[in-house]
């Protein structure tokens, strides 16, 4: 009675030095299963930098070119120009991002990429900080988080970027949000990603314990409930203009409060904090609604 | 060996010079991005694409930092690439040199030296190339536009050879936007010359392997020794990458070009087209029976401190033009040529001067002044500002 | 797992940093501080059903429509399932995982179900070898039948004694049609008796038999007579009542029994509940007289429901003084009362309150307060402790082996209960005759976490019922059986609690791909494992346990 159906290669070995519970190890787990061998991973500077392993070893059995923090799409634009020139269309390239790599220093040259309709497949796994450098703010982090750039008595002030809009506005021929409690929709999403020419963009949720301060167990259970309280809603956009809503079904959601308060780095929140982030929620919700319902 | 097919002859500029470079060495992956003076390089190279005589992806990057990155993913992929830029543009791509270089990737730029700002400056000096002297880059300055192009070919042939990266380095408007006649060789000839690129490892589905990974201390020192004795073989192949070309397309450059220098007490240094307008000098002086020769430094990095050694014995006075500053020491290829020179007995003194910032056009009258002034001073000064007005 | 790479020169190296090995010489196992181990846990409805039935598996099998083989797996532990799936109290449904998510499984029908589409099959009985000792068993209720099923089964030579005309005891004298038909349970007995057991009916202990002569002529007895003795009321005029027990007896032997139009029923057990529905269905009103209200009285929830929902009404708070006969009726004085402290089983005590006299009129009084059993047929040397009899007298130990279980041992209880001191008397009878001391049952944990994540709200299905105007027209069966559909759908909706079902989250969730499945078993790399607990959590029935790891 299985709960979904996964390719059982694993092109991902152990050994890796993710920390226990990494959502990122999960989100590339994933990602390889649904893409296979033939599959070319251009990393940035990132956790996954670490992760990967140091030389002489590699925890991928895909090659992997590690490049600098700014030029993940771009290095992947050029691996896929190489292999085009020199007659290989079959194999894919993957840009793997954090969000530091592609909401802030990356975003220049994703966004380059993303105009030129680059024929690659860009994967941000966003755990919301600079995790890999210790847990500072980034452009993803989100509303009245702490990181270790925002204390308690400072939180994050603003809102989280709305790193799909920016991609949707390119009008790339695909862009979607996945997390890793819901393996079967993220491989769903990125084979479907590759079968298409073009530019494809997707943000997935991966959770980070130590950066989110909750205990490792709760990786999935995170990554559930983001997208159970609507913080995190799964959907895809096609052409900039073709919305199509995942998950969570439009019934009475969880409230913000059941995802919050499992998270150490939201242990500060007041009341209205509470509150103030229901509604940024709920606001952003109606957005997505209303964009799915002009699509149909 | 005789030279066999003689190309085309055409009246081009430098900077279309290097377009036929590039192109004749059939590039595989270009990605630049635009700036004065470097545009028309990229310009010709669209319209060999677009019409089909050269078969190469070209990426419009949204900046230079982008078009280094992007070759740096095409070459780990095992293409052959190309860029050029200028100043700014190479400024901004400064750490991914270092990115090149580490990764061991033979990827050949080409550097229209241009002066950098603030204030906005588009003529010529050298400091944006030679900022990036420690970068791992070997540096090749040339005089004409000839030269540009049968560089291109050269540095691909060293670059792929010793798995270092390349830049070629012409003046801004003095060589890139003025027209000389020069011989485009054959396609053909080339090809015997230049075979294609073969890494001993690259991207390859086939062979999966992870490039550029985390190096402990342990064994990252190891790894920069072997990136400097590929420096260091690199003199070896620029002297036979040139000895070969000289056979097949019957011109030769060497690392460095001494100029009527033998039995010479005093001997200028230069780069670039200053080299030009000081063999006019030079010929001058010597038909007025001076001993004064000329030493032109062509390949800056890897530095070929045996050939300037064995160059400047005898010397009495060396006089060394720089077309670039750093500040708070001096001239650079003054410091270098001092550097070379000092734990050696045979020392003869350094007049190190500055001139042509930011494009001040270096006269024969003050080429001439420069070796006045070297004669008429016994001891050697560090650093000599050439025309400022003060 | 390969050594770690050292290289002696630079010669040895790549040009550039380029890998030339994967990472697994990087045992990431030294990580961990906690380590997950597969180890299933009972689930709570095996856990609490008094047989031990193996709920969860046997609910795998229905839900793939695999009824034999479910049916099989409940006459490991129970011969008597078409009984128990219409009478038991179905503990196993109060401690359900699932009626924290939405309602608790409908495990009694679904027991009911598969004992009636596997009416007509019969056990499999193995070649075995016949053992020479001979058993005696004195009642063939739920208890004496269950230990005679488990000790034949062993290949003992098994006789049982039955007072009435028929075997069944209680199940065939006290509950009445409707809620378990004839034929299942002669059924059932039959099956039972396809072992070789031999019963011996209208043979009463003490009576028809001695107990002193079967000591002798048997290695092992079990007294299993239950509790039919019922207790009195105390007041004056309660001849005039009958007992409820007779009551029910009389009308399920097919005798007619009169009780006239309106009838009291003094009680609050399962046997008043029979009496209540039972008169209904003669054609009077029962009203039932309780001196506690609902929520305290002891028959089953279900049994009180129906009771009402069958027209029966009722009294709470209130008991019985006097009975008295006037004209031709019953007038029955009684006393109000109110709840007091709680007395020793834990209910509030009633007490009646002073000058709260009132009358009711009726043609008859039921009087069902509880039974109690008789074992004055036991020698009065012998002593019990536990259910064991034991001779005191020296020189006769090795002649102990005489056990009581079911109502007899306990007071009124239930057929499960008593199904299983029948089972343990069987193997405790085994033990005895070959010298085997009690194994130490292994300590399971129970499996209590689920994570609802994985499943979606589905109600729990409804059991068919006659509508009532139908139900008291006679005895038949009031419950309907399930339908297969039905039965399946149901036992889908079943978490499998404490038993891995092959849902593969373990594997899908590691982070270090430290978890393989081969053969639909799933193994831990404890090399790799750091530890996380991530497939601890997301196991969805407790299957995974964290322990320490031994530093």
């Amino acid at each position: 009675m299985r709960n979904f159906t996964l390719p059982s290669e694993e092109l991902m070995g152990s050994g890796h030095l993710g920390c226990q519970g990494c959502g990122g190890a999960l989100a590339m787990r994933y990602a390889l299963k649904a893409l296979g061998e033939k599959t070319i991973v251009v990393i940035p500077a990132c956790c996954w930098t670490i992760i990967a392993g140091p030389f002489p070893y590699t925890s991928l059995k895909v090659p992997v070119l590690h490049t600098a923090f700014e030029t993940a799409a771009v290095a992947a634009s050029g691996v896929r120009a190489a292999l085009d020139i020199q007659g290989d269309t079959e194999t894919t390239v993957v840009a793997w991002a954090g969000d530091g790599g592609t909401f802030d220093i990356g975003l220049q040259s994703l966004s380059g990429a993303a105009e030129r309709n680059e024929n690659i497949l860009y994967i941000c796994y966003d755990n919301e900080a600079y995790m890999n450098t210790g847990i500072q703010r980034s452009g993803a982090t989100p509303y009245l988080a702490w990181t270790t750039t925002t204390p308690e008595k400072t939180p994050k002030a603003e809102p989280k970027k709305d790193i799909m809009a920016i991609m949707v506005a390119h009008g790339i021929p695909y862009a979607a949000t996945a997390t890793i409690a819901y393996p079967d929709d993220f491989i769903r999403k990125v084979q479907r990603a590759k079968s298409i020419y073009g530019t494809k963009f997707l943000q997935v949720l991966a959770p980070c314990p130590p950066g989110w301060k909750a205990p490792s167990e709760w990786a999935i259970k995170l990554s559930r409930l983001a997208v159970q309280t609507r913080v995190f809603p799964l959907y895809e956009v096609e052409y900039g203009e073709r919305y199509t809503l995942n998950a969570p079904k439009e019934e009475p959601a969880l409230p913000v409060s059941e995802y919050l308060k499992l998270q150490g780095r939201f242990g500060h929140l007041t009341e209205r904090d509470i509150e103030a982030i229901q509604e940024i929620i709920e606001k952003r919700w109606q957005r997505l609604l209303q964009r799915v319902r002009e699509s149909s | 060996m005789t030279p066999t097919l003689t190309g085309t002859k055409k009246v081009v500029t430098g900077n279309h010079a290097v377009s036929y470079g590039a192109m004749l060495s059939r590039v595989q992956v270009i990605s630049a991005y635009p700036i004065t003076p470097q545009t028309q390089v990229v310009e010709l190279l669209s319209e060999f694409c677009a019409n089909g005589t050269l078969r190469a992806k070209f990426i419009k990057v949204e900046s230079e930092h982008s078009a280094m990155a992007a070759l740096i993913g095409a070459a780990s992929a095992g293409a052959r690439t190309f860029t050029a830029t200028s100043a700014h543009g190479l400024a901004l791509m400064h750490e991914m040199l270092h990115w090149a270089a580490g990764a061991r990737l033979p990827i050949v730029m080409a550097n229209v030296n241009r002066a950098m700002g603030p204030p906005w400056s588009v003529w010529t000096d050298q400091n944006d190339s030679l900022s990036q002297r420690d970068t791992g880059w070997m540096q090749i300055y040339c005089e004409s536009n000839q030269e540009v192009l049968d560089t291109v070919i050269q540095a691909y042939r060293v670059a792929e050879k010793v798995f270092m990266p390349a830049m070629l380095v012409l003046d801004a408007f003095v060589l890139s936007h003025t027209a000389e006649q020069i011989e485009i060789p054959d396609q053909s000839v080339v090809d015997e010359y230049l075979p294609p690129y073969r890494p001993i490892y690259k991207l390859d589905p086939n062979d999966p392997r992870s490039f550029g990974g985390l190096a402990p201390p342990d064994v990252y020192m190891e790894l920069r020794y072997k990136m400097h004795r590929a420096m260091e073989d690199a003199l070896t192949e620029w002297a036979r990458a040139d000895e070969e070309f000289s056979e097949l397309f019957g011109r030769r450059y060497g690392l460095i070009e001494p100029y009527r220098a033998d039995d010479a007490k005093i001997l200028l240094v230069t780069s670039g087209t200053v080299t030009s307008t000081a063999r006019e000098v030079i010929d001058e002086l010597q038909s007025e029976g001076r001993r004064v020769g000329l030493l032109k430094i062509r390949v800056f990095r890897p530095f070929p401190a045996q050939l300037v050694r064995e160059t400047l014995q005898g010397v009495e006075k060396v006089a060394v033009i720089d077309r670039n500053i750093s500040f708070g020491m001096g001239g650079i290829f003054a410091q270098e040529i001092k550097s070379a020179l000092y734990n050696r007995h045979e020392r003869p003194p350094i007049f190190g001067f500055v001139a042509g910032l930011g494009g001040r056009d270096i006269t024969p009258k003050v080429i001439r002044e420069i070796i006045e002034y070297t004669e008429s001073h016994d001891e050697p000064e560090d650093l000599i500002w050439v025309g400022v007005k003060r | 797992m390969r050594k770690p790479i050292v290289f002696t020169s630079e010669r040895e190296m790549p040009p550039m940093a380029v890998s030339l090995a994967d990472m697994s010489h990087n045992r990431t196992g030294s990580w961990r501080y906690m380590r997950p181990i597969y180890s299933e846990k009972i689930a709570p409805c095996k856990n609490a059903c008094p047989l031990g039935n193996d709920i969860p598996r046997i609910l795998s099998f229905v839900s793939e429509g695999r009824y034999e083989e479910a049916w099989r797996l409940f006459r490991q532990t129970s011969p008597l399932p078409g009984v128990c799936g219409r009478v038991c109290y179905h503990p196993c449904e109060t401690r359900c995982n699932r009626k924290d998510f939405d309602e608790a499984l409908s495990i009694a029908s679904i027991e009911r179900f598969v004992a009636d589409a596997c009416f007509d099959l019969e056990d499999e009985i193995p070649e075995r070898p016949r053992r020479s000792e001979k058993i005696a068993i004195v009642g063939s209720g739920p208890a004496g039948l269950t230990c005679a099923y488990f000790l034949a089964k062993d290949g003992y030579a098994v006789t049982v004694f039955e007072a009435a005309s028929q075997p069944g005891g209680m199940l065939r004298l006290g509950i009445p049609a409707y809620r378990l038909p004839r034929e299942v349970l002669d059924r059932e007995i039959e099956l039972i008796a396809r072992w070789g057991v031999e019963f011996r009916t209208n043979t009463k202990i003490g009576q028809d038999i001695d107990i002193e002569k079967l000591w002798e002529q048997y290695d092992a007895l079990f007294v299993a007579t239950g509790a039919h003795h019922s207790r009195a009321l105390n007041i004056p005029g309660e001849e005039l009542a009958l007992t409820g027990l007779e009551f029910l007896k009389a009308v399920n032997a097919g005798q007619t029994v009169n009780i006239g139009k309106r009838t009291l029923i003094i009680g609050g057990g399962n046997t008043a509940m029979d009496c209540a529905r039972t008169a209904l269905r003669l054609g009077a009103q029962p009203i039932v007289v309780y001196r506690r209200t609902r929520e305290e009285m002891p028959a089953i929830a279900e049994e009180i429901e129906e009771a009402e929902h069958e027209g029966t009404r009722f009294e709470f708070l209130a008991a019985p003084t006097a009975i008295y006969q006037r004209d031709g009726r019953l007038e029955v004085h009684c006393i109000r009362m109110q709840l007091g402290e709680p007395d020793k089983s834990g209910r509030r005590r009633p007490v009646p309150i002073p000058g709260s006299d009132f009358v009711m009129r009726a043609d008859s009084v039921l009087k069902a307060v509880g039974e109690e059993p008789d074992l004055s047929f036991l020698s009065e040397r012998l002593e019990t402790s536990e259910g064991i009899v034991m001779e005191r007298a020296q020189g006769l130990l090795e002649r102990a082996g005489i056990f009581v279980g079911g109502d007899a041992q306990t007071g009124p209880s239930t057929v499960a209960q008593a199904m299983r001191s029948g089972r343990e008397a069987a193997f405790a009878i085994m033990r005895f005759l070959r010298g085997e001391r009690k194994p130490k049952a292994p300590q399971l944990d129970e499996a209590l976490r689920v994570n609802f994540s994985y499943f979606a709200h589905k109600p729990r299905v409804k059991t068919p019922q006659l509508p009532v105007s139908e139900r008291i027209l006679g005895f038949a069966e009031t419950k309907r059986a399930l339908s297969a559909d039905q039965a399946r759908l149901e036992a889908q909706r079943c978490f499998s609690c404490g038993v891995c079902n092959n849902c593969d989250n373990c594997w899908v969730f590691c982070p270090d791909a430290a978890i393989t499945r081969i053969d639909g078993t799933y193994k831990v790399n404890y090399d790799f494992c750091k530890g996380c607990g991530v497939c601890a959590e997301e196991c969805p029935r407790s299957v995974i346990s964290l322990v320490e790891e031994e530093l």
